[in-house]
């Protein structure tokens, strides 16, 4: 059986997998509090990590992918899920403190910042899945298929458009490598 | 013995609300009284009638411990007053002291909090108002009163047009529950 992470659960964990919280009326099995030290795991623990809602919450995003990247094996699977920057939910929560587009988590891809690799973090990881869902309307449009299924429109839209046509989730999956 | 003046103004600044008392980090403005309002208020539960915190909640490293502390010196039934840009302002990012960036709803879940998030949120305000102040020429071609009459285009005006017509300020007048 595969384990799984589910850092930051809430009250609906992930089925299967173990719960991280900080907060005890969850459903977490482990108490933890992502900005006061690291995760209490060993190295390659998981086969897969879930962090949904959390990264923007976070103190220190390099250090917290640093801590994910650590406990997931090689091979093994991260799946993240964060509010686009041009969604209001990234502004309505006064604990956001970060306002992430889709290309934020180029900062971990092998030659990924400007055809380089970052060399203030040694966490690499490849893109598997970066989907970002726009508000009802742009779907209808079509917007949100464009988006998702050419490279070229996705960048066009993140340079031109997407304070008009507004952006809402984006989940990510990423696969480690060490 | 005299009696401290019933309306608290944290951050005065060099303009102090007139007839309150100004509390500040800096000696440098109206303070009254000098002190980092992060980490305790020196005052005794229910002082307060008012408190304002007039562009200071951008800028606290925690909103909800510090609107914890008001809540401890406010008396049941006071108001407080929060005015903070809007993240679509241009001075929400003027400051490189502005660590929050904040929409009309950021204070959503005071007036309806679910059990849970007494963890983040321990202090129960209701929200009397909100009003969110416009440019000029918005406020002239009728949205800001469109915003601030109906919350149903307030909500479609943050999801869809708050990049187009943008806010400048959003000022909040809650109400102290005990």
């Amino acid at each position: 059986m595969p384990r799984i992470l589910d850092v930051g659960c809430g009250p609906t964990k992930y089925p299967g997998s173990i719960g991280l919280d900080m907060n005890a009326s969850t459903a977490a099995d482990v108490l933890c509090h992502l900005d006061r030290g690291g995760l209490p795991f060993r190295d390659n623990s998981f086969d897969h990590l879930r962090a949904e809602h959390i990264i923007e919450h976070v103190a220190d995003i390099i250090a917290t992918m640093e801590e994910f990247h650590r406990v997931t094996k090689p091979g093994g699977t991260i799946f993240i899920a964060t509010p686009h920057y041009t969604d209001y939910s990234s502004f309505r929560d006064p604990t956001h403190r970060w306002h992430l587009n889709t290309y934020s988590f180029l900062y971990f891809y092998p030659g990924g910042m400007h055809g380089r690799d970052m060399w203030y973090t040694k966490v690499r990881m490849l893109e598997k899945r970066n989907y970002v869902s726009l508000l009802r309307l742009w779907r209808a449009f079509g917007f949100e298929f464009l988006v998702n299924h050419s490279k070229m429109f996705r960048q066009f839209w993140e340079h031109y458009l997407s304070f008009l046509i507004r952006g809402k989730l984006m989940q990510f999956t990423f696969e480690v490598i060490k | 013995m005299s009696a401290l003046p019933r309306i608290l103004d944290i951050g005065c600044g060099r303009k102090k609300y007139p007839g309150s008392l100004g509390l500040d980090m800096s000696a440098a403005g109206q303070a009254d009284v000098i002190c980092d309002w992060e980490k305790i208020l020196p005052f005794r539960d229910s002082s307060f009638e008012q408190v304002r915190l007039v562009h200071i909640i951008e800028e606290v490293d925690n909103i909800f411990r510090v609107l914890a502390e008001v809540h401890r010196v406010a008396k049941p039934g006071a108001h407080v007053t929060i005015i903070t840009p809007h993240y679509t302002d241009h001075a929400s990012y003027c400051s490189p002291a502005h660590r929050w960036h904040l929409s009309s709803f950021s204070l959503w879940f005071f007036s309806d909090k679910p059990a849970e998030y007494d963890y983040y949120a321990p202090a129960n305000f209701r929200e009397r108002r909100v009003h969110v102040q416009m440019l000029r020429l918005w406020r002239f071609l009728g949205i800001e009163f469109m915003v601030n009459h109906f919350r149903w285009y307030r909500k479609f005006w943050e999801y869809y047009l708050s990049f187009i017509f943008r806010g400048k300020t959003v000022e909040w007048d809650l109400e102290v529950i005990k």
